[in-house]
């Protein structure tokens, strides 16, 4: 039987290590995924999400179920993102792996990929990572929670503590600058788009 | 319908990109897009950028973080477990208040408290074998005490007199370590001085230099000015004579 977060909480906050486990099981990735699009580092993102458990689990106790656990999980990840950005004195930099090579992705491709897709795919993935990179903190920060992680205006306006309607601002400018800096970097953009 | 949407309004277009807005209003946005074809425009190059965002991916790591838990403490037996803090300060107040109470009764009762309630035999031999025992162990304890003084007598003479060899020779350390010191002072006094002086001479010559650079140009300048003026008067006087 699959138990719902909230019940896991609960079990972990009553000393329950093995259900504080299965929550790291749960939301592992998404945290790694996070992190990585902020900081662009693999290690980095690694690092921030073990420490995002650690904090959490220390934190538990505190946690009185007034938000989702995961938007708790993601305020705790974003604010340790923060701090290693400060840390660093930096702008993040969402680099491709370099120890990644085509073969080990074709590997864990779809058969029917081809090789050229996959390079391609690689290749649009570097750029729209290069491309982020010149979007503001506040900007990227909810165009990834928007995009990757499936929340609200609502709940990133909480998460970014800004209003609403600031939200809908940062991602029509994101999104606007992202396209321009996608262009210059020779995404061709369909006809039916371009027309203005 | 249209009173609903403004064109150019981007909070809604984003709204209605991410469908995340009212069914009516959606559905003027809709009717209004099927109109404009700036907004149209707008909106399909918003979503051909989320398009390209899909393929940005992380690379696959190896995750798999668990909080551990240490092994005494898992597997161990509820009686072997350890007590978790609030139990071990109990069990302390409990102790500590036995102690106190066992302690308080003893001190309570008095020689005369004890003769004056109900003597058994087996106290009143107990109470006279103590103090034989005592008488005993006090005579032992002289005895043992005028044998020390005894035997320890003449080395205490011996270490009296290497003491006082000893004092000598700290005495003789000190005086030599505090005329070392006072030589050393003496000299480092004399080097000081003579740095001090031979840095006095060296900024004085500095002085003097600047001093006559300082003269030197304020000369140069002060030639230049008079023959400036020298100029000028002779250039009023011709001026003059040519009138």
């Amino acid at each position: 039987m699959t138990r719902t977060d909230e019940e896991l909480v609960a079990r972990s906050r009553s000393g329950d290590v093995d259900s504080f486990n299965q929550l790291i099981v749960r939301w592992e990735r998404p945290i790694y995924a996070l992190a990585y699009r902020v900081l662009g580092r693999e290690e980095d993102a690694r690092d921030v999400c073990q420490d995002t458990f650690l904090r959490a689990y220390r934190a538990l106790p505190g946690f009185k179920g007034q938000a989702k656990f995961s938007s708790w999980l993601y305020r705790i990840a974003l604010n340790l993102c923060r701090d290693w950005m400060r840390r660093q004195q930096r702008a993040p930099i969402a680099q491709m792996p370099e120890d990644v090579d085509p073969a080990e992705l074709i590997a864990r491709s779809e058969p029917t990929e081809s090789i050229e897709d996959l390079v391609a795919r690689r290749e649009l993935s570097a750029i729209v990572a290069d491309a982020m990179r010149t979007l503001s903190e506040e900007q990227r920060t909810a165009i990834i929670l928007k995009e990757y992680h499936g929340m609200t205006f609502q709940e990133i306006a909480d998460m970014q503590g800004c209003p609403l309607s600031t939200v809908k601002t940062r991602l029509y400018q994101g999104l606007s600058q992202l396209r321009r800096q996608l262009e210059r970097r020779g995404q061709h953009v369909p006809e039916l788009v371009k027309r203005t | 319908m249209s009173e609903t949407f403004e064109c150019g309004d981007t909070g809604a277009l984003v709204a209605y990109l991410y469908e995340e807005c009212e069914p009516e209003i959606r559905a003027a946005i809709a009717g209004h897009l099927s109109r404009c074809t700036s907004c149209a425009s707008e909106i399909a190059g918003l979503g051909w950028t989320r398009r390209q965002l899909e393929e940005w991916t992380p690379p696959v790591s190896q995750l798999g973080f668990q909080m551990a838990v240490p092994a005494t403490q898992r597997d161990l037996p509820w009686w072997r477990a350890p007590l978790p803090a609030w139990a071990q300060a109990a069990a302390a107040m409990l102790i500590f208040g036995v102690g106190l109470a066992v302690g308080l009764a003893r001190g309570s009762a008095t020689p005369a408290q004890i003769s004056s309630t109900q003597p058994t035999a087996a106290t009143v031999t107990a109470d006279v074998a103590s103090r034989t025992e005592l008488s005993r162990l006090e005579d032992r304890l002289k005895s043992e005490m005028m044998q020390l003084r005894n035997t320890t007598a003449p080395p205490v003479r011996q270490a009296a007199a290497s003491e006082a060899e000893i004092m000598k020779k700290v005495e003789a350390l000190l005086t030599e370590s505090e005329e070392r010191q006072r030589r050393e002072f003496t000299l480092r006094s004399v080097e000081m001085a003579r740095d001090f002086e031979a840095q006095r001479r060296i900024d004085l010559a500095t002085v003097r230099e600047t001093v006559g650079q300082f003269q030197g140009v304020t000369g140069n300048e002060i030639r230049q000015q008079r023959e400036a003026i020298d100029r000028i008067n002779n250039f009023i006087r011709v001026s003059q004579q040519g009138r």
